[in-house]
């Protein structure tokens, strides 16, 4: 079981004086093989709570359990992986992005060959295993963005974090990486927390959403009966501002 | 890296940079096999003889030829030089990456004692290490060494800061690499270049310093010489002998250059890409004014606020040009709001740029037409003071420009709205008070909250999406007649993009200004514009009213409109995509988007589309308006 979960789980910055709350309180549970939606707007909290449950950022209050135990937050073969908005700041320039792949792969593979293992998660997220020996200045956006999935995936995680992976991108791309997240999901029976603003985006992706509002969880539920009826004024004015909506 | 490096050292400074440091290298490695036996041989009988044929800088005390000693002392300074270089950079290394491996609490220690052996002045800190060592060469490098240890520390320290705020550097945490893993791995390789850079630079001041200890009788000692050593012998007669005492000098001075200039050239190869070429800009000039050029364009809108034919813009790629740019023409009428829309390097903001006279060198922008509010903003061939004045007062005046980050556009040492104020005294001929007001007056306007309150404020007590309408804000200042707005939404949220795009559109109807908006989101332009221009590959290849975007003619344009995710999207199915990318600048042979185009042909891959006016649409493809049914096929 693959079942993430948020108990209480607060993080704080800075020091008693001046004291950022960036999540309050949280309780969320991402449901084993699927897709769970986060949405809301920059400073919401969202990104902190995915950096906390990685490790990324400390945690004030509560805990963060992977099926019912606490997730590890040290030593190696991580059971959760995290794929960041910008794959430009996110892969080393100086790493080739086969190096980049095997590396973070180095805790979940035994005797594998490197080379098949290489070839192998390239041609799950459909790029040339030529891209191998390529860095990743040579790549275009969405090309970095698949490498980026890729050795998310090395690790062999039960659980992916995915934070903004398309807001850097251009529309072009975004298409293909939200296909790809899906064909994956359902591949790999992942789970997978996807962060974004853009809520036609998380509609597309995944049956479940939250909203996150200063911190806090305001709204979860099924996609449909949340966007027929929301409950918060939040999530309103979200659903009434995107381009091209329905609304 | 190779080539900017090599490309760098094509200027005469780093010429002569590479120049010098192999002469020192050569005569370090050669000298002394060649002059050594030379150098030590002992004539009493000719002590402290002047210059001649013979001793080209006279001889010394013993009577040995002081030229060859110099050339031979080449080896042993240059060697204590590297080694005391060395020294600094390793414990540089060890001391500004300590904080990072230590961890948190024995990390700001580490931090503290860097802090404290920096203020130390280099020379002094030799100096103690020198007398506490004692006399001697590997001593006083030893000093030299810790001397400019925390110069290199305090660098690594704040790179090794920088490269950990980096994603990969996270993502390595996340997978499990420890500390040591991630600076072997991951830290190390991305601040070795500047560390390079640095301890070349680093080597020159140790040069001259070692030679300043041996000079004391701190570094090296006799029969050992280095060039310090020699040049305080040669100091002793320096009445006598001056030509003597120079030459020493002069090595040093050389030598302590060569390095210099070689690290400045290393760092200056590092940051700069590609330089002009004088052959290529006469090249251009001709294309200008070729008259032999026929423009398939029609002849200049009199009425239209913008009106641009076969606009082109171009760089230098070696001795030829690339044209990212290729042959765009469009108006843009008073009032009206145009949509400029493609993917990243189609050539939106190139466009834009040339438009409002944004370009430099090396970049180079021609067209048979560039018309903005009636002037010709590329009338080079008969330009004067005058008509430069005259440009620029209109370009500041009535048009403005909105980019993606509006901190790249607004002084963050600054009040809010004194910039907007300096706009109005500088271009609006208004006195003080009447700029306050309208400064305060335009914050209002761009829907800023308690505008006398904000207007007193720095740009970084403002959120994002008030920065962006505080932009806005200083491109409305003068009330201009084009806004050119370029991704302006992009980095900020759904509900902020919605308000921001409201407020151009109120603006616009507010001022009549005319706007040029550019995204690659055609959902975001769609909603704001009443007409479309589709790029791709520097070309306009479709226009078309905003309403008939779901009936566009271009194969490009529907798949961009595909390609969105919107609340009415099916989400059973896979979203269209565009498969590859757009090309980069070059020659391209036949449609530019046929590689990538479900729709192409062999015609399609051979020749190039015109763009074909009719009525209010334009459209570039030879299959434009077909049905996509084969889109579904390719995507699978």
């Amino acid at each position: 079981m693959s079942e993430l979960t948020f108990h209480d789980v607060s993080v704080h910055f800075g020091t008693s004086r001046h004291r950022l709350i960036a999540v309050d309180h949280v309780n969320l549970t991402v449901g084993s093989a699927g897709i769970l939606g986060l949405v809301g707007e920059s400073g919401s909290g969202k990104s902190t709570l995915a950096r906390a449950a990685v490790g990324l950022a400390p945690i004030t209050t509560g805990t963060i359990t992977l099926g019912g135990k606490p997730v590890p937050m040290k030593g190696k073969n991580r059971p959760l992986a995290m794929i960041f908005q910008d794959p430009s700041a996110s892969l080393d320039p100086r790493m080739s992005v086969g190096d980049s792949i095997w590396e973070a792969g180095r805790g979940a593979h035994g005797g594998e060959d490197k080379q098949s293992t290489i070839t192998h998660l390239l041609s799950l997220v459909h790029l040339d295993p030529k891209h191998a020996k390529s860095y990743p200045g040579q790549l275009s956006g969405g090309q970095r963005q698949r490498v980026a999935i890729a050795r998310a995936l090395a690790g062999k995680p039960q659980v992916i974090i995915a934070d903004e992976i398309t807001s850097s991108l251009d529309v072009s791309s975004q298409g293909a990486i939200l296909n790809l997240v899906r064909e994956l999901v359902d591949e790999l029976a992942l789970t997978m927390l996807f962060i974004s603003h853009n809520l036609a985006v998380v509609r597309y992706v995944s049956t479940r959403f939250a909203v996150m509002y200063s911190g806090r969880i305001v709204e979860e539920g099924e996609t449909s009966a949340i966007i027929d009826t929301p409950s918060h004024e939040y999530t309103r004015q979200l659903l009434a501002a995107i381009p091209g909506g329905s609304s | 890296m190779a080539t900017p490096i090599k490309r760098a050292f094509r200027t005469p400074l780093a010429f002569a940079a590479l120049v010098m440091i192999s002469i020192v290298a050569l005569l370090a490695i050669f000298g002394p096999i060649i002059w050594g036996a030379q150098a030590s041989e002992v004539n009493i009988s000719n002590m402290l003889a002047p210059p001649s044929w013979e001793h080209w800088a006279g001889t010394d005390a013993l009577g040995r030829d002081l030229f060859t000693r110099v050339l031979v002392a080449t080896r042993l300074t240059v060697l204590l030089t590297l080694e005391a270089t060395a020294i600094g950079v390793s414990g540089g290394i060890l001391f500004g990456c300590g904080p990072f491996l230590l961890g948190p609490r024995f990390g700001k220690a580490v931090t503290w004692f860097i802090g404290i052996a920096v203020a130390f002045p280099g020379l002094l800190l030799a100096l103690f290490f020198a007398i506490i060592f004692g006399a001697g060469a590997s001593s006083a490098a030893l000093a030299l060494g810790l001397a400019s240890a925390p110069s290199f520390a305090r660098l690594c320290q704040t790179l090794v800061a920088g490269i950990l705020a980096r994603d990969y550097v996270g993502a390595a945490q996340i997978s499990g690499s420890g500390r040591f893993r991630i600076l072997i791995r991951h830290i190390l390789p991305n601040i070795g270049e500047p560390l390079i850079v640095n301890a070349t630079i680093g080597a020159g001041s140790v040069l001259l310093s070692f030679a300043g200890l041996s000079f004391l009788g701190l570094g090296v000692q006799a029969p050992a010489y280095d060039w310090g050593r020699l040049l305080m012998e040669c100091l002793r007669s320096i009445y006598v002998h001056p030509i003597a005492s120079v030459t020493p000098g002069v090595a040093v001075v050389l030598a302590g250059l060569a390095f210099n200039l070689t690290g400045e050239s290393l760092a200056h190869a590092l940051g700069i890409t590609s330089l002009g070429d004088l052959g290529l800009r006469a090249k251009i000039r001709s294309l200008r004014h070729d008259p032999s050029i026929t423009l398939d364009t029609d002849e200049p809108t009199q009425d239209a606020i913008v009106c641009v034919r076969d606009l082109h813009v171009g760089f230098p790629a070696g001795l030829d040009i690339v044209e990212p740019v290729r042959g765009v023409s469009f108006d843009i009428f008073a009032g009206e709001a145009v949509g400029l829309v493609g993917e990243s390097g189609c050539g939106k903001s190139l466009t834009a740029l040339a438009v409002a006279q944004l370009l430099e060198e090396p970049a180079q922008v021609w067209a048979h037409s560039l018309i903005f509010h009636g002037t010709e903003l590329l009338d080079c061939g008969n330009d004067n003071k005058e008509t430069t004045k005259a440009r620029n007062h209109l370009l500041g005046t009535s048009m403005a420009m909105i980019f993606q980050d509006p901190m790249t556009s607004l002084n963050p040492t600054r009040r809010v709205g004194e910039q907007l104020a300096e706009l109005g005294r500088v271009h609006g001929g208004l006195n003080h008070r009447q700029a306050r007001l309208r400064a305060i007056e335009r914050l209002g306007a761009v829907r800023i909250t308690n505008p006398e309150r904000r207007a007193r404020q720095y740009p970084y007590e403002f959120s994002g999406g008030m920065r962006q309408r505080a932009m806005i804000g200083v491109g409305v200042m003068l009330t201009p007649k084009l806004i050119i707005a370029d991704e302006p939404t992009t980095a900020l949220d759904v509900i902020v993009q919605e308000q921001i795009l409201d407020l151009l559109g109120a603006i616009r109807r507010e001022d009549g200004a005319a706007l040029l908006l550019i995204s690659h989101d055609v959902s975001v332009v769609r909603e704001v514009c009443s007409r479309i221009l589709v790029m791709y590959a520097g070309r306009i290849i479709e226009e078309l009213p905003s309403a008939d975007l779901d009936q566009a003619r271009h194969p490009y344009t529907r798949l961009l409109v595909a390609a969105v995710p919107n609340m009415t999207t099916d989400i059973t199915q896979p979203l269209p995509t565009i498969p590859g990318r757009p090309p980069e600048p070059g020659p391209i042979v036949g449609c530019s988007f046929s590689p990538r185009c479900p729709l192409a042909d062999d015609r399609c891959r051979s020749t190039d589309p015109d763009l074909i006016t009719n009525g209010n649409t334009r459209v570039a493809c030879w299959h434009a308006g077909q049905p996509l049914v084969q889109i579904a096929e390719v995507v699978e």
